[in-house]
Formats: C-alpha cells, structure tokens, sequence
C-alpha cells in the first residue's frame, strides 16, 4: 500500500527526518509511535502534501508519490484528520464535508438536499446523531473529530491518517472513535494512526512503527511486543536518567490561591475555571493535569494577569501579599514567570535575535538613563547560552533558525534573566527532542532545588508523575484532585481527569 | 537498528549564502549606489558636465526627498508594530492650514505656531493610536477614517481656500524667521546649503537611536514581531502603539511646516498622497510591512531613492507618468529582493 524508502527531511537549524524507511500495509491499522519531536508529524506532513519536496522516495499503491500540495494528497485517496482541527467553525457540517467538491443541480446551483442526505448517511455510520445543517462550532471536540473523519470518507480516501486523535476526547468519545476505526478497517481502509499513548496502539493497531529523534527504530506486530520494548525503543534510554528529580523539603509558601475563578467570554466560547484553590511552597514542583480542554493553561493564564480582571474572581497571594494581577506586567514584578505551551506564536518573537528574545522581559534591568547598556546586556546574554547549553550560531541570530528545544531554552533564559520566585511552565517539554527534554527537566529539578516554586502543566502523564511533588487534577475548570507524589498514579489521575464526565449521562450510546 | 546519537543542527553558512545575506541587509544602500550610477550614466551634459552630479542639484534631491523622509521616518515606526498609517497626508494638510491660519490670521510668532502645529499633529497621531488600541480596529481603517476627518477640518478651518503665507513685519503678515526656519538655507563657502535636509537627518537620527538603544524601541521590534509573545514578556502594547502612532503624526506636523514654508501657504489639499510616497520609501529601504523587521535608516534611503528617480527623470525631460510607472516598478522590485531574505 506505501511504502517509504530512505526518506529525509531537514528543516534550518534541524533534522527532523534521517533515512526512514518502513511499509504500511492494505487494511492495517499501522501505529506510528515516538515521543515529541522523534519525527511523526513531518513524516505525515510529507504524506499529505504539505511538505513537497524532501529526500528519499515514497510509493503509494505501487505509485511513486509526488505531491505538491495538499489537494494532491485528497485526489490520490490520502486524507488526514490532524490533531488541530481542520473545519471551518461558521460552516454547517454538510457545507464542510462537501467543501471543494460541493454536488451540483441539473442547473448548476448546490443541491443542498443532497448534500445534507448524504452527510446523514455518513454520519449515521458512526452513529452520530448531528443535524448536517448545524454549524461545526456548536459541536464538541469529540465530534468535530468524527466530522472530520466523515469528510476524509466522502472524498473516498483510501488512506486515513489520524493525528494523536484522542488528545482533545473524554473516554466515552475515544470509545466511539475506537468503534469507528474498526468499522473503516472491516471497509478496507488502511489508517496510520499517530499516538504517544501506547494503550491505545495494543488495543487498535496491528503493526507498531517506532521513530525516535527523526530516525526509523523498528517496526513490530503488536501480538508479538509489550509496551516495556516500545518505551525502550522509543525513549532510547532509562526513564531515571530523563527524570532527574532530586528530593526537596519545601520551604514557606510562595503562592496561594484562593477560590480562583474565570469566567468564559461569550463571544469567544472560550474555556472557565471555577473555585479553585491550592498553595505552592519554595522548592516545590506542583503538576496540573487534565484532559486538553481541561482549564491547564487557562489556570496558568490567569495566574498571570493575561485575563481582563473582570473576568476574575477569587484571590491571588504572593508572599502572603494579596496581588492583583491586571497584566503580565505586573505578574512580571510580583515575581512571577511564564513559559508558553505555544512556544513559537506566545513565548518567542521568532524573527528577532536569541539576544533580544532573552532580555524582553528583563530590559530595565539593563537600561540605565533612558539607554540599554549593549555591553551587560550582551554579557548577560552570553552567561545564558553557556548555562543553559544553548546550540546557536550566535546571539544574533534570529531564533526562528534554532531547533524546537533551543528555542525553549531561550524561553527559559527570557524568564530566568527576570529573576522570578514563581515558575509557571506550559507544557514546557512538547515538541522538543529527548536529550533537550532531560535538560530542561534538569534545569526544572534544579531551580526548585534552588528555592523556585514550580507549577508545571503537562499532557504527559509520565512527566508529571516523575518530576512533581503533588499533582493537581483538572476537569472542565474545576480542581478535581490533589494528590500527592506517592497518590499520583496514572490510574488516580485519570480517574479525576475524566470525574466529571463520569457523573454525566453519556450524551450518546457506545457504539 | 538502536540509535541514540542526538539530533545535529544544521545551519546554512557557506561563503556564497553569507554574501547573499550581506547584499540583502544592506539592500537599500545597493539600490542607492544602482540608482546613483544609473543616473549618473543617464544624466544629460550641460557645458561638458554632468548636470546630475552638479552639488547645487544633489542638495535639491535631498532636499525635495525630506518632507517625504521625516513622514517615512514615522511610518516606519507604524509599519515595524504592524501597522500603517495612512492619515500621514491629511494631518499634513490639517497642520499646513493650521501654521497658515495661526500665522496670518491670529498673528502668533514662529515659536507659538511651531509648538501648536507640532502639537496638532501629535495629537492627531493620539487620536489614532487611542482608536487603534481602546476599541482594537485595525490601523489601516483607522487612519483611513482619520485621513478623511482631517482633510474635513482643515477645509473647514481654511475655507476651502489655500491661505496664502505673505512674510514681513507688521500686523497681517507671517514671521520672516518662519521662513528662514524651515525653508531657508545656510551658507558654507560657496554653496548654500537647505535647511530641510538637516531636519530629516536630525528625526532619522533621533528615531534610529531611539529604536536601537532604548526599551522602547526594542519593545516597537517585539509588538511587531509578534504582538501576544511581546504582551506575556510584560511589554505595555497599548502604550508602545499609542506612542508609535503619536510620532508619526508629530512628524506628519514637522514635515508641515517645512511644506507650508516652502509653498507659502497652507492649504486643505496640500500632502496628497504623501501617505503612500511614505509606505513606498518603508517597503524600499526593506522594512515588512507584515511588522518586527526594518530600519529608520533603510526608508530614509529609500525616500533618497525616490527623490533621485523623481529628478533623474526630471532633468531628462520624461513626463511625469512614467515617474509613476517605474515608482511603482522599483516598489515591486524591491519587495521581490526582500522576499529572498527568507
């Protein structure tokens, strides 16, 4: 079915892909595994068109594959449902299954009635009882994803990818995805179905493929491997040495949080928190999980001043001081400090310079009578990239040309340089390749050691487990859980991460 | 088939790619040398001498490119946050009648009138920066309501008439000072040279240091770079956009008072266009216009370059419509150079 030979690929400052070779075979469910940044996502990008040119080759049904663009990939049966979606939210779900390739009247005109029949007719496959003339945004994430595989099939492709497509799901919708999946496969769809969580690669897939840091590992049958070969494989190491957790007695309370609500804006739809409250000692590493959705980063945002304070309710203490934090200003000079989950649209300004990334939030620090001071700052900047390990050609170039986990050392050094005693991480480790990971996770160990309170939000459950002393759990915007180190399981996290979808009726029936 | 060696980064740095990359940072001044030797070549003989290159008529091209320049220096600014500004013109014209009717019709000195005129057009500049942050509308429909607003009021404000600007002493009639202030000139040796040019020197000058060694100039970089990692870095992008908007107006009330000194009089319709003239010499001095990229110094060659077109095609006698056809070509020209950069 494809076949991939010897392909690379490399990005400036990055090889995201060496040699690669490996087959997929007609009606397999194959899973492709690997940590972030070990490659997967440009692999598929490669497949569907969105990269056109790279090294190596690639047959599709006997077929040299060469794309140019994304509606190549759809016109040979390769369709791929990404993590971030891809309908248009003011469209209804007919307009989007149809969108490129809409039916005609005998006339010329749309023919709606069609349309929509026929988008019942998908629909009703995966038992997903949505009006096709409603507007995708009022529908939820689970369903979106389920749209969108829909639209994949009305374009008959015979090659499905799905993108880490229980990321944004509850349980009962993951199930309903499962069911799906299984059905297309009877159909004779063969699907690579991208995922880091290995649970779901035993129950769904038949073959396993393994990439780790941009290189092929292995390929093996899932009846004849165990999750433990799969992490080896695809960690490439022992998870002690990634985890360099060093033991800490807290100290006094840095941070406290009391009844700490955000209320949703309604023109946006966007996410709520209600009533939570927490502390964070010196030396502390407090994890926030939760599903995607969950409130992690709105819980973070808040914290630092990026929402408008009518929006806010609850209080916030800093030192035992009360703060109101009307900016990230002024959450700047309470001591507080924020890395990003999106590191390249919120935390760094791509097109500028490693040296002037690093000292944005820092400058009065250089500026003495109205003028930056090139020289400390330059020193300053300098002293950054040599403890950080930073690989860059220079300070002065610009950081869009470093790879992922550069890029989120300089993020650190930006917050670092502003001297905080509150580090607020946003899935500081996503995207970025192993050895850069154990850095950071050092560096993290390592700044609580030295009496920083960190409050670390991550989708990984792995690394919230290893590094954190306690654990908060989100769902829906409520603080569901606080657990312990020793309480932290996976099972336990979970257990609150999905509470309150457990305490509702399932919106629809298992398939 | 177990791997582990880490990820290498690869960085572009063969000899021939760093040329490339010298010519591109520097790309306005090459297009100054090219366009100084195409006129040269070009330029028609008087007497057996290149009229071009004559000193008295390299004074006028910078001089004829200053009014052009100062508001080119302001929209540089407007443009590095992401923005434009297109009342530049029209504010021109506003504090053009404005200088007129202080001088003619109130009978203010030199001084009085260039504080208020400055004033007029800084706040103009608030005005459009307080609209463009408060109630977040996009610049471009901003300024393009201001532009319309102030060509209203000055037409109101002057009648819809041109007030004239007669110079001597006595009641009725504009400061001489005025005059030798902002279109006058001064005498070295043998050459007289414009004082509009200092002016254009003096903001550009003012405005690269500002933008290359203050906060606030790297915080103009960062909102433009990229305006939500500027705001989480703690940089105040309402106060960094107002600011940037109130220079460009407060520059669009400078090059006012050189215009008005130099046409002598203050008119509604004066500065059309102007807006434009000062986006062209930003995009060939390399600034782009997607915002957090350019320099003061590559527009202020950027509107030498266009004063050197106007005056090479001037002074060969070519009618003023295909200075409009290559302008437009040069402006194309050099956003094609600038993509190579990336």
């Amino acid at each position: 079915m494809l076949e991939i030979q010897s392909v690379s690929k490399s990005f400036p400052g990055v090889q995201a892909l060496r040699d690669v070779s490996f087959v997929v075979q007609t009606g397999e469910v194959h899973a492709l595994v690997g940590e972030n940044g070990a490659g997967k996502s440009t692999l598929m990008k490669l497949l569907s068109g969105v990269y056109p040119d790279y090294e190596g080759t690639i047959f599709f049904e006997g077929e040299r594959l060469a794309l140019r663009n994304p509606h190549d990939a759809q016109l040979r049966g390769i369709a791929i449902i990404h993590q971030e979606l891809n309908l248009i939210p003011e469209l209804t779900v007919a307009e989007n299954i149809f969108l490129g390739s809409e039916l005609h009247t005998a006339f010329g005109g749309l023919d709606v009635s069609r349309m929509q029949r026929e988008t019942s007719l998908l629909l009703n496959r995966f038992r997903l009882a949505i009006p096709p003339d409603r507007p995708v945004k009022w529908l939820r994430v689970g369903e979106q994803q389920l749209a969108e595989v829909a639209k994949a099939l009305a374009l008959h492709a015979r090659l499905l990818i799905l993108d880490e497509p229980t990321s944004a799901l509850s349980e009962a919708e993951v199930e309903r995805l499962f069911a799906v999946i299984a059905g297309l496969k009877q159909q004779g769809v063969t699907m690579i179905y991208i995922s880091h969580k290995l649970d779901e690669v035993f129950r769904i897939a038949d073959r396993v493929t393994v990439l780790r840091d941009g290189e092929f590992i292995g390929t093996r049958l899932v009846s004849e491997t165990n999750p433990q070969e799969l992490i080896r494989m695809m960690v490439g190491r022992s998870l002690s040495d990634l985890f360099p957790k060093e033991n800490v007695t807290p100290g006094d309370e840095v941070l406290r949080v009391e009844g700490l609500g955000l209320a949703p804006d309604r023109r946006q739809g966007s996410r709520s928190l209600h009533a939570i409250s927490f502390s964070l000692r010196r030396g502390e590493i407090v994890g926030v999980a939760g599903l995607m959705g969950a409130g992690r980063t709105e819980l973070l945002e808040t914290l630092f001043g990026v929402y408008p304070r009518s929006r806010v309710s609850g209080r916030i203490l800093v030192a035992g001081h009360e703060q109101q934090f009307v900016s990230p200003q002024t959450a700047i000079a309470a001591g507080l400090a924020f890395v990003t989950e999106d590191r390249k649209n919120q935390s760094l300004i791509v097109k500028l310079p490693v040296a002037e990334n690093m000292t944005l939030a820092a400058l009065q620090r250089f500026v003495s009578r109205g003028f930056i001071r090139l020289r400390a700052e330059a020193e300053a900047v300098q002293r950054s990239i040599r403890q950080l390990h930073i690989k860059t050609p220079s300070s002065t170039a610009d950081v869009a040309t470093l790879s992922g986990g550069n890029q989120q050392k300089v993020a650190l050094a930006k917050c670092l340089l502003t001297q905080p005693r509150i580090f607020l991480l946003d899935e500081p480790t996503r995207g970025i390749d192993v050895g850069a990971k154990a850095e950071i996770y050092a560096l993290v160990s390592h700044l609580a050691q030295e009496g920083a309170a960190v409050l670390m939000a991550s989708s990984e459950l792995p690394e919230i487990m290893a590094m954190c002393d306690r654990v908060l759990v989100l769902c829906e915007g409520e603080l569901t859980a606080e657990l312990s180190r020793a309480e932290a399981t996976q099972e336990r996290i979970m257990e609150a991460a999905t509470a309150r979808y457990q305490t509702q009726p399932r919106r629809s029936e298992p398939a | 088939m177990e791997k582990a060696t880490p990820v290498q980064p690869t960085y572009p740095s063969d000899r021939s790619s760093r040329f490339w990359t010298i010519v591109l940072r520097f790309q306005s001044y090459f297009g100054l040398i090219a366009i100084l030797i195409l006129a040269t070549i070009f330029s028609p003989l008087r007497d057996g001498r290149n009229i071009f290159l004559d000193p008295n008529n390299l004074l006028n091209i910078v001089r004829f490119a200053s009014e052009n320049g100062i508001i080119a220096i302001g929209m540089t600014l407007v443009i590095l946050i992401g923005g434009i500004d297109l009342s530049v013109g029209a504010v021109l014209a506003l504090c053009a009648v404005g200088a007129a009717s202080f001088m003619m019709r109130s009978g203010f000195g030199t001084i009085p009138t260039v504080v208020l005129v400055v004033s007029l057009g800084a706040l103009a500049g608030v005005i459009n920066g307080l609209v463009t942050t408060r109630f977040n509308i996009q610049s471009f429909i901003v300024t393009l309501a201001m532009l319309s607003i102030a060509r209203g009021v000055a037409s109101l404000w002057s009648g819809g008439y041109a007030i004239p600007l007669a110079f001597g002493d006595g009641p009725d009639l504009a400061p001489p000072s005025f005059k030798a202030l902002f279109a006058g000139s001064v005498s070295m040796g043998a050459i007289n040279i414009p004082v509009q040019p200092f002016y254009f020197l003096a903001a550009g000058l003012i405005a690269a240091v500002l933008l290359k060694r203050t906060a606030f100039g790297r915080h103009v970089y960062a909102v433009g770079g990229n305006e939500t990692a500027a705001r989480l870095s703690g940089v105040n992008v309402t106060r960094v956009k107002t600011i940037v908007f109130t220079v460009s107006g407060l520059l669009a009330g400078v090059a006012a008072l050189l215009h008005a000194a130099l046409v002598n009089q203050g008119s509604h319709i004066d500065g059309s266009g102007y807006e434009l003239n000062a986006i062209a010499a930003v995009v060939i001095g390399g600034t782009s216009l997607a915002g957090g990229v350019g320099t003061v110094v590559g527009s202020m060659v950027g509107a030498v370059i266009l004063s050197i077109l106007d005056n090479i095609l001037g002074l060969r006698n070519i009618a003023s419509e295909y200075q409009m056809i290559l302008k437009g070509m040069l402006i194309v020209g050099a956003v094609l150079v600038q993509r190579q950069k990336r």
